[in-house]
């Protein structure tokens, strides 16, 4: 079998205050016809940074110091501009990760398929046309014919992506770089583009890479799995293997993370504190995991380890790959011992909300429901999830409980008093008991205050006058119980980690004493060692402090791990709601049972029929 | 973050800050630095060139005006008025226009709607028409040239902050503010206000230019400060009578005139440049 890429040695440096530092070390790796690899790490592990090697696309800064890149026996380091163009986009293609960005908003998709195959070299117009055409019908988008004259605006996230797609592969490429093509995406549209793709790269027997954060989703599409940390490769290895018998201890920590293993039983494994700086890691003369690896030995701090071969063809860099495996984790998670009361902290009774509709002058007021008729409770210490597919009325609810919006009709009862409303007293009702925390927590902290201020905020909203001792004594007590270093009180939100934010984030709600949380998909989105060390915080916090929480979630393998009851929202409404365990188990409604099958089974063993099966 | 820091390294914003820092000493210290009275007639003097060119007096170092009066003088008194108005007008109007601003972009919906109507039809009016009618029927006098710049100049603040009001708005530690407790009161102040803070600054340096032009442009048809009180628009006036037989007497005023309105714009830009967080991370990246 011959070798679309090789990529030999390859060495990525930054220039940070004007000395080179590098982001990728010693990377290597063959890519065979018809293959897939993945490239499995969390942020910071240089993977995006591999496919704009390849490209030649990296940003202002960042320069290739050593190795190469070839393609089909030329090196594309070296190689001459021209050529290195004639190959991009024709011979070597890119699917992005946000569809909606990468088309051009003022060009409709006809224009810049056509463009697209102009460059990869079809002659003639009618040519392009057909060729269009007959890419859409590929990647089963229905009516080409009139899509070509579409805007990308018009068209959904799935959509733009199965263009994108289709885009990718009518130049018969020979390789296709895939950089999270599906993180912006629903996880029943997700599993249906992991399927196109997969299906596409059959038929045209095309080389891919796909880069990922998900380790659980690349062991089950890719042949091949490069497991990088710190711009390392660490572990390589077929990708059930890599998955289901990891050689590396971090790649064993990432698996244990996972909550989909954790089958509501186990602890999460908490990797500790975070992937050191660059300037840190160049620095480091051992394992660059060292400092955060559980089975850390003298030895390691100072000589660092090279890929060796644990079995035909699966190969890890570790002084101590035998020990990998006595990695594990307590059997009882944390917090699990509380026992929610039958008293119902909030009672949703018939909650509605109706937008007006734009019309024209004289077509009449028409409305849209975002939210109807919907019925739920929530017990005090109980964690309720509500899942949905984006533009169910998931937020919608959220923002109704809050206040941010007000309802069309129905009620929101707390401890037996009315919520709802613009009125004085139920304002003040749903600032005492429920505190919101946002999805977005770079939107949700105000970047010029900073984290004491943050923290404590709710201790200005009164007219009482607060003393500054008392405040930074809060904070104290705030920051240690969401795990936070209390020196990083005076810093600012944005020199914190996504992981520091969520979790300041998190604190400002408790700062406010707050009974319920509305949790707005406050993990997705993070790497997978940072979402398991805040589920396990909420746990704590819950044990330690005792509050509710509507958890608002697409993810099912968190919900599965986080929440006791589980509530499905589909176009608005509430179609299934129960016991997690008894609804994962038996789902009954037919939109559960699909988004239960979009998640990728965590044991290697069970068949993934819905990838399979995808339309 | 080093904000003041930044704003010492910005080439603009000194050169700006510079060229102001000269007019604003004038207007501090006329008294000690103008070398007679501004209002000192002298009838036997008139028209006089400056003092190194042919028929120049050494009493008089940038001549005299056609009732021979000191140019000089009078030019440094000028700075002083122009500086109040500049002050005192863009400031009156960034709180009138900011105010509103922010509670139209805060509250949205029908305050809103009324106040960018307002606006809409105070705009359509142009500005010195409406300012020259505003001062014929407030009458002159420097408190009347500066409640008519403020008069006119307040939508220019109240549009221009308003988007930007209605961006941060949109931030989610807005609504996080008002859900932890927070009245509208202090939310517009300690979390929408310190956002849109920056590009007040900004504003404001523009304004102080456009200040300086429209009281220029108003003592120069006579509707601006009393005839007792000297203006750089008012000598323009006096030296274009003359404009054939002594050509300095324009250029002085116009040269002062330059120098306020170039600095302040150049620090306005420059502030912009230091202040706008977006620019400041897109040269970081």
């Amino acid at each position: 079998m011959t070798d679309i890429l090789s990529v030999r040695d390859l060495g990525v440096s930054a220039m940070i205050g004007g000395t080179p530092v590098p982001v990728i070390r010693g990377l290597s790796f063959d890519l065979p016809v018809g293959k897939i690899l993945g490239l499995v790490g969390e942020s910071g592990a240089g993977k995006s940074m591999v496919g704009r090697a390849i490209a030649q696309l990296l940003p202002p800064g960042f320069a290739i110091s050593s190795g190469a890149c070839l393609f089909e026996g030329a090196d594309l380091v070296r190689m001459a501009a021209e050529a290195r163009r004639a190959l991009l986009g024709r011979e070597i293609a890119f699917i992005p990760q946000s569809p909606q960005t990468a088309l051009n908003p003022l060009l409709t998709v006809g224009q810049q398929f056509d463009e697209q195959l102009r460059h990869a070299g079809a002659a003639s117009r009618r040519e392009r046309r057909e060729r269009a055409l007959a890419m859409l019908a590929a990647v089963h988008l229905s009516d080409p014919e009139q899509l070509l004259r579409k805007y990308p605006h018009q068209l959904s996230g799935g959509m733009c992506q199965r263009v994108l797609i289709a885009m990718a592969f009518s130049s018969n490429p020979r390789l296709v770089v895939a950089d999270e093509p599906t993180t912006a995406l629903d996880v029943t549209i997700q599993v249906r583009i992991l399927h196109l793709i997969a299906e596409m790269q059959q038929r045209f027997q095309t080389a891919l890479i796909f880069i990922t954060h998900d380790l659980r989703l690349a062991s089950r599409i890719c042949d091949e799995i490069m497991v990088m940390y710190a711009g390392s490769p660490v572990e390589i290895g077929p990708g059930r293997d890599v998955f289901s018998a990891p050689a590396h201890p971090y790649t064993r920590c990432l698996e244990l993370a996972d909550p989909a293993t954790a089958h509501g039983q186990r602890a999460l494994f908490l990797l500790p504190e975070q992937m050191p700086g660059l300037l840190a890691l160049a620095r480091m003369s051992g394992c660059h995991f060292a400092p955060r690896c559980p089975n850390v030995a003298d030895a390691c701090r100072n000589t660092r380890p090279v890929l060796t071969s644990v079995r035909e063809g699966h190969s890890a860099a570790c002084l101590r790959l035998s020990a990998t495996s006595d990695i594990t984790t307590a059997e009882v998670r944390a917090g699990s011992a509380v026992v929610s009361s039958e008293k119902p902290l909030l009672r949703v009774e018939g909650l509605s909300k109706r937008y007006a509709a734009m019309g024209g002058m004289f077509l009449g007021r028409s409305e849209v429901t975002a939210v109807r008729n919907v019925d739920f409770s929530i017990a005090e210490n109980e964690f309720v999830a509500l899942v949905g597919e984006s533009g169910s009325g998931k937020s919608t609810i959220a923002k109704l409980l809050v206040g941010l919006e007000q309802p069309s009709s129905g009620r929101i009862v707390i401890d037996g008093r009315d919520a709802a409303g613009p009125s004085r007293q139920a304002h003040a009702l749903r600032i005492a008991t429920m505190q919101m925390i946002f999805q977005d927590p770079q939107s949700a902290l105000n970047p010029r205050r900073r984290i004491a201020s943050i923290v404590t905020q709710a201790m200005e909203a009164g007219s009482r006058h607060v003393s500054a001792e008392d405040r930074v004594q809060r904070t104290r007590e705030l920051l240690v119980e969401v795990g936070m270093s209390p020196e990083l009180a005076t810093r600012y939100p944005p020199q914190l980690s996504g992981g520091q934010r969520q979790r300041v984030n998190i604190a400002r709600a408790l700062g406010a004493r707050a009974r319920l949380l509305i949790a707005d998909e406050i993990v997705s989105g993070l790497d997978v060692s940072v979402q398991a060390q805040l589920l396990n915080l909420l746990f704590r916090l819950r044990a330690e402090l005792g509050f509710a929480m509507l958890f608002i979630s697409h993810d099912l393998s968190v919900v599965r791990y986080l929440c006791g009851r589980v509530l499905t929202m589909y176009r608005g409404e509430i179609v299934e709601q129960g016991k997690t365990v008894e609804v994962f188990a038996n789902p009954q409604h037919p939109y559960t049972r699909t988004l239960l099958a979009a998640v990728p089974p965590a044991d290697a063993a069970v068949a993934w029929t819905a990838l399979d099966a995808a339309p | 973050m080093g904000t003041l820091n930044r704003c010492l390294r910005s080439g603009r914003v000194m050169v700006g800050l510079g060229m102001i820092l000269i007019v604003l000493v004038c207007a501090l210290f006329a008294p000690f630095l103008a070398p007679s009275d501004p209002n000192e007639q002298d009838l036997l003097s008139i028209l006089l060139p400056p003092a190194w060119m042919a028929g120049g007096d050494s009493a008089f170092p940038l001549g005299t005006d056609s009732l021979g009066r000191d140019e000089l003088s009078r030019l440094i008194y000028g700075a002083r008025t122009a500086m109040t108005v500049a002050v005192v007008a863009s400031l009156g109007a960034m709180a009138i226009g900011s105010i509103l601003a922010h509670l139209a972009g805060y509250f949205g919906g029908v305050v809103d709607w009324i106040i960018g109507r307002v606006v809409d039809v105070w705009m359509s009016f142009p500005p010195v028409i409406l300012s020259l009618i505003l001062m014929v029927g407030l009458g002159t006098g420097l408190d009347k040239v500066i409640l008519a710049i403020i008069l006119v100049d307040w939508t220019r603040f109240c549009r221009v902050l308003r988007s930007e009001v209605l961006v941060v708005r949109q931030r989610d530690y807005v609504a996080a503010a008002r859900l932890i407790g927070f009245s509208h009161w202090r939310t517009i102040t300690r979390e929408v206000f310190p956002a849109t803070l920056p590009l007040l600054i900004t504003l404001v340096s523009l304004e102080m230019g456009i200040a300086v032009v429209v009281e220029a442009i108003l003592s120069f048809v006579g509707l601006g400060v009393g005839a007792n009180q000297p203006a750089w628009g008012q000598m323009i006036a006096d030296a274009r009578q003359h404009i054939y037989d002594s050509a300095g007497g324009l250029f002085f005023p116009i040269l002062a005139i330059f120098l306020a309105v170039t600095g302040f714009n150049l620090l306005g830009d420059g502030l912009r440049r230091t202040l706008d967080v977006r620019l400041i991370n897109a040269r970081e990246q």
